[in-house]
This record gives C-alpha cells, structure tokens and sequence, in this order.
C-alpha cells in the first residue's frame, strides 16, 4: 500500500513539473495550438485571420516581456471572453466541463456494476428456486416405497 | 431503481431544454434575413460597455431616437473605409434625434483606440470582445450597418459593406419616416 502511495506521488509530479514549467515559460506554438481565433473558431496556429495574426503578435511580445502562460491567456479572454481558450480551464465553472464527463462515466459504471449485481442476484434465487423441489424431504410413504425398491433392486 | 428511472427522465427533459433554450437564443440570427427580405422587426437586446468610459449603453434607453448601429472591428479594411462617411453622417444627424452607434467586435481594446483617435470617431463606441451581440443580429462580416427605429425597430435598408454617405442618409431618412 505505501508503494503504491509513493509511486503514485512520483507520478503527481512527473507531470506537475513540466505543467509548471510550461506556465513559466511558455511557447509561442503551444499557445498558437492552444488557443481560438474568434472570428474563425480554429486554433491560432491554423488561422491567417487579421485578428489571429494581431493574438500571434500579441502573444510574442508578451512572451518576450516575460509574461506566464496563465497570465497571457487571462489577458486573451478578457478581451475575447473565455471561448478563446481551446480547451475549458480546471477550476471555477468551466471546471463542470471536465467534471461532467468523468462524472457521467462514473454514473454509467455505477450504473452497470449495480445492474450487474441484480442480475447476478436474480440468477442465484432463480437457481435456489429450480432446486429447491429434489432438496425437499420426501413423505414417508414415498420414502418407505422408495426404500423398498431399492431393496428389492439390490436382492 | 424507480429512482434511477426519474433521474434518467429529468436528465433527458433538461437536455431538451437546453436545447429550446439554444434555438431561442439563435433566433436573433433571422434578424439581418428579416430585414434583407425587406420586413420591420424588434430591435434584439443590446447592452454592451462603454469602450472609453464606464458604464453600459442600452439601445432601448434610445426609444424615441433613431439609431444607427455599426458593427466594425480597427483590423476591418471596410470599417477603415467607411469611417469617414460614418463620422459626415454622425456629426449632421447628431443634432437631429439620430444616434451613431459603433460596436466594436472581436477586436483588442487598444488597437480599436488607436482606430478611433486615428479617424476621429465623433460617436459612441461599445465594446464586444467575444462577439457575442453578432449572432443576435444575424451579423456574418465586418462592417454592417443597422437602422433602428424610435419604436426600436430594426427596419431596412441593411448595408452589408461599407456604407457609404448616401446609404447611411437613405437608411436614417426611412427610419424616421417609419
């Protein structure tokens, strides 16, 4: 158990450290792949529109001044509004866009394990009631006749 | 498991509703088609910040008055062209009840300063950063110009370029006739 703990917070910041990297030091082309023209609704880097040329711009010069990944797509959506960002941010109401699916996934799972169970749990008592006929006793008189031929058979 | 069954049913009529809610919300696009097609109709909502100062403008505080309503961005070719004409036909008409309104979409805040001390803007400015008043009004490019009414409503012609002196004038002329 405590190696899975530890290998699990080895994993946790193997991935932390490039994220934080990455907001310290941002990219032109990862914000360009990451981020929307509004006007033509693709990314900036597949965009010529003159306003994605002007966020390309934008972007550079912000960089250049040192600016974070955070704050240069902050200052984007408030110009824009927050559809400039290709995916939702993880935190505040667009962190439902997330939560959602994975939370739909984890009701659709929930859902067929306990579906899974019932059916399992029907079965059984299904079975129990197909056997429950030979595993009662026999009457007396059945049982003395049965007694019988079974004597007669072995004589 | 009934439980279950209302669950899946209050998921399925929310999702319904969210759907009317969509279409209604996209309905204002038949605005600039009703027009085109040469019908009058109610001006859609349009609130919208000041681009210079603080505060909001509300076109139905303009009942009354005629508006003029141009959607441009400073990174328009059209909009540098027919800025000129734009800024002749607000300054005539200013004195006469018609209101110039500039909403300025999708554009960074500065560059559409640089715009407007560039080419003198003699109206009011808006902003509309994400865009969010075009689908409203039907609007497919940059620049196009509405006529509203003084009972708020849009009425044709709609000028889907850039408008030109005589066209800004027709268009005001019939709104106040309207």
């Amino acid at each position: 158990m405590r190696l899975v703990a530890v290998a699990a917070a080895v994993a946790l910041f193997a991935a932390a450290a490039p994220a934080l990297a990455s907001d310290r030091h941002p990219t032109q082309g990862e914000l360009e792949r990451e981020l929307v023209c509004p006007t033509c609704h693709t990314t900036l880097d597949e965009s010529d529109a003159p306003i994605a040329r002007q966020m390309k711009a934008e972007i550079r010069r912000r960089i250049a001044q040192g600016a974070t990944k955070s704050q240069i797509e902050q200052e984007l959506v408030d110009e824009f509004g927050p559809s400039v960002l290709g995916v939702p941010r993880k935190h505040g109401f667009d962190l439902l866009a997330w939560a959602l699916p994975l939370g739909g996934v984890g009701v659709a799972a929930a859902g067929l394990a306990f579906g899974a169970w019932r059916w399992s749990r029907a079965r059984d008592v299904g079975d129990t009631v197909s056997h429950a006929p030979s595993a009662a006793p026999l009457d007396a008189e059945l049982d003395r006749r049965v007694d019988e031929e079974l004597a007669r058979f072995d004589a | 498991m009934r439980l279950l069954r209302l669950l899946a049913v209050a998921v399925v009529v929310a999702l319904l509703g969210l759907l009317v809610w969509d279409m209604a919300q996209a309905d204002g696009s038949k605005v600039a088609k009703k027009v085109d097609q040469g019908q009058v109709v109610a001006a859609p909502k349009l609130v919208l910040p000041y681009h210079d100062r603080d505060g909001s403008f509300d076109l139905a505080a303009q009942r009354g008055k005629v508006v003029v309503v141009n959607f441009w961005a400073s990174w328009c070719q059209g909009c540098k062209k027919e800025a000129g004409a734009l800024n002749a036909a607000a300054r005539y008409w200013r004195d006469k009840g018609v209101v110039f309104l500039g909403v300025d979409v999708n554009d960074f805040r500065s560059a559409a300063s640089r715009f407007v001390d560039r080419h003198d803007v003699a109206y009011t400015i808006v902003r509309d950063g994400p865009g969010s008043t075009l689908g409203k009004w039907g609007v497919t490019g940059l620049p196009e110009t509405f006529f509203v009414d003084r009972k708020g409503r849009v009425v044709p012609p709609h000028v889907l370029a850039a408008a030109t002196r005589e066209q800004l004038d027709e268009g005001i002329r019939r709104a106040r006739r309207s």
